[in-house]
């Protein structure tokens, strides 16, 4: 009982290690990757962190799927039309 | 179905075309007169002088219409009672042929005379001639093969110049612009192997146009 | 609905490409900034337009071998189709060359020439056929010169760039279509797809069209085709 307490503190602290660790080099990987943004062309990095975005594609998305919609309704018409010719 | 195809053939169809051309002078003088004119305008209206590149544009323009000028002649002055008269007696080979030599000529001794006008009237700043010589015969040959068969299209549409050089002009214009470019380069005396790649692009423009109009006009010639 | 599964994917592969073509990662690069988002939008339209191109060439080709009207059909159809993705196309190239290279018109660019050389020869080749009014004589001569005029202009667009130096398009003096845009891979995750999307919703549209004219043509002369 007492072994596996030790275990399991052990184990803890190895964790608690390992995400310290993952953490500083997430952070250091962040914080160049900010320096980076600084030094690089601009972008639209502001409108895109709000997720205005997706607003965006859902406009242009639906806009296309009505087009296609519409031609897919021409395209089933024609085919009525071109068994009734026949 | 046609007869063979056969060299004499071709050679007395020249023949027939150069023959028509000393009886009747007519054509030949209006486009000497157009180009005369023109080059005449452009004297006015430049009037501080011309820039060496503007010289090449200006050129290859006047002698672009003065080739649609000359080429769109040779199929409207045929009538439909000695179209059928040639259908039977040619292989429609042999007619394309020494239609395109007929206005491949044409159009050099167009070229000549602009040069003539062109350096009479504004001057003529080409420092390389021999490369301009050689852009002259290139580009003009293009222009006769493919304009060859613009004007057989365009006499079927009934409507003539105005759809002549329509038809022309976008067909026209891979020809014009590497002529052109050679042409500034001639201009501006640049080394020859700056020019190699441009004269193989023309030669090969040359290559194609000829030999599609060879195989086209037996389509067009059907009736 | 036997033949609606390469209809749906072209419609799934157009919104793949509206989707991640906003939302996917893009290199950053100077004066491009965002606007390198054009290219999923803007060069499929180009490749659209050359495979309608294509189309319309083969089938002029066919039609002169035989003088099958069906075939005539096909070809001016397609010739159609591919002018009315040429238009937006260079619409859209217009509006992002103002932006970029901050001339909506570059003169010196031969991919633009050869773009507006094509142009040409499509508005030439549709006042070509309004102009003759019988349709068997306007089906040959037209034939003959669709294959003429894109001859030329397919050799020009692919040899003049190859001789020009002075391309602002990516891939200079190298390959005209291909070559290396500036993309990285998860670019050309969504690039492929839209082209892939766009040729296949011309092709759609070209059915659609040749079907209908089809149609008239067997109402017009009470003959089956």
């Amino acid at each position: 009982m007492s072994q596996f307490k030790i275990q399991n503190s052990k184990f803890k602290i190895k964790v608690a290690l390992i995400f310290n660790f993952a953490f500083l080099i997430l952070n250091s990987f962040c914080f160049a990757q900010q320096n980076k943004i600084e030094d690089a062309p601009q972008m639209a990095d502001t409108f895109r962190s709000e997720g205005k975005i997706y607003v965006v594609v859902l406009v242009l998305s639906i806009v296309f799927v009505c087009l296609a919609t519409y031609l897919i309704i021409i395209d089933r018409k024609l085919k009525k039309l071109e068994d009734k010719v026949k | 179905m046609h007869p063979n195809l056969n060299t004499s053939n071709i050679i007395a169809l020249l023949k027939k075309e150069f023959l028509l051309e000393f009886r009747q002078k007519t054509s030949l003088a209006s486009i000497l007169l157009y180009v005369l004119s023109i080059v005449f305008i452009s004297f006015l209206s430049f009037k501080s002088g011309i820039k060496p590149d503007v010289w090449g544009a200006l050129f290859w323009l006047v002698l672009f219409f003065a080739g649609i000028n000359a080429a769109s002649k040779s199929f409207f002055t045929e009538s439909k009672a000695r179209g059928i008269y040639n259908y039977t007696l040619y292989h429609p080979t042999e007619f394309v042929i020494s239609k395109i030599i007929y206005n491949i000529v044409l159009l050099w001794v167009v070229c000549l005379c602009s040069v003539l006008t062109f350096g009479w009237m504004i001057g003529f700043p080409v420092q390389n001639v021999l490369l301009f010589i050689l852009t002259l015969l290139l580009g003009s040959a293009a222009l006769g093969g493919s304009l060859t068969l613009m004007s057989c299209i365009s006499s079927k549409t009934g409507n003539s110049y105005s759809v002549m050089s329509l038809l022309s002009m976008p067909v026209c214009i891979p020809v014009m612009l590497l002529s052109l470019r050679l042409t500034k380069n001639a201009i501006d005396g640049l080394d020859w192997s700056v020019s190699y790649k441009y004269m193989g692009g023309l030669f090969i423009i040359d290559v194609i146009i000829i030999s599609l109009s060879l195989f086209l006009f037996r389509y067009l010639w059907k009736e | 609905m036997k033949h609606w599964w390469w209809k749906i994917a072209a419609i799934a592969l157009v919104l793949f490409s509206i989707t991640m073509g906003f939302i996917g990662n893009v290199p950053r690069l100077d004066i491009l900034n965002e606007t390198i988002r054009n290219l999923y939008f803007h060069v499929p339209l180009w490749f659209a337009m050359l495979t309608q191109m294509g189309i319309s060439w083969f089938f002029a080709l066919r039609y002169l071998n035989g003088y099958n009207i069906k075939y005539d059909i096909l070809s001016s159809r397609a010739a159609y189709v591919g002018g009315m993705f040429a238009l937006p196309g260079i619409i859209t190239g217009s509006v992002w060359a103002t932006y970029t290279w901050g001339k909506p018109w570059v003169a010196d660019d031969p991919k633009l020439q050869g773009v507006m050389a094509a142009m040409l020869v499509y508005f030439v080749y549709y006042l070509l056929r309004a102009l003759i009014p019988d349709a068997q004589t306007k089906a040959r001569i037209s034939a003959v010169y669709n294959i003429f005029a894109f001859i030329m202009t397919f050799v020009f667009i692919m040899i003049y760039p190859r001789l020009a130096p002075n391309s602002l398009h990516p891939g200079n003096g190298g390959n005209p279509a291909f070559g290396r845009y500036d993309m990285d891979n998860s670019m050309r995750m969504v690039f492929y797809p839209a082209c892939m999307g766009w040729i296949l919703m011309s092709v759609w549209l070209l059915t659609i069209l040749n079907r209908m004219k089809k149609l008239q043509y067997k109402l017009d002369n009470h003959e089956s085709i």
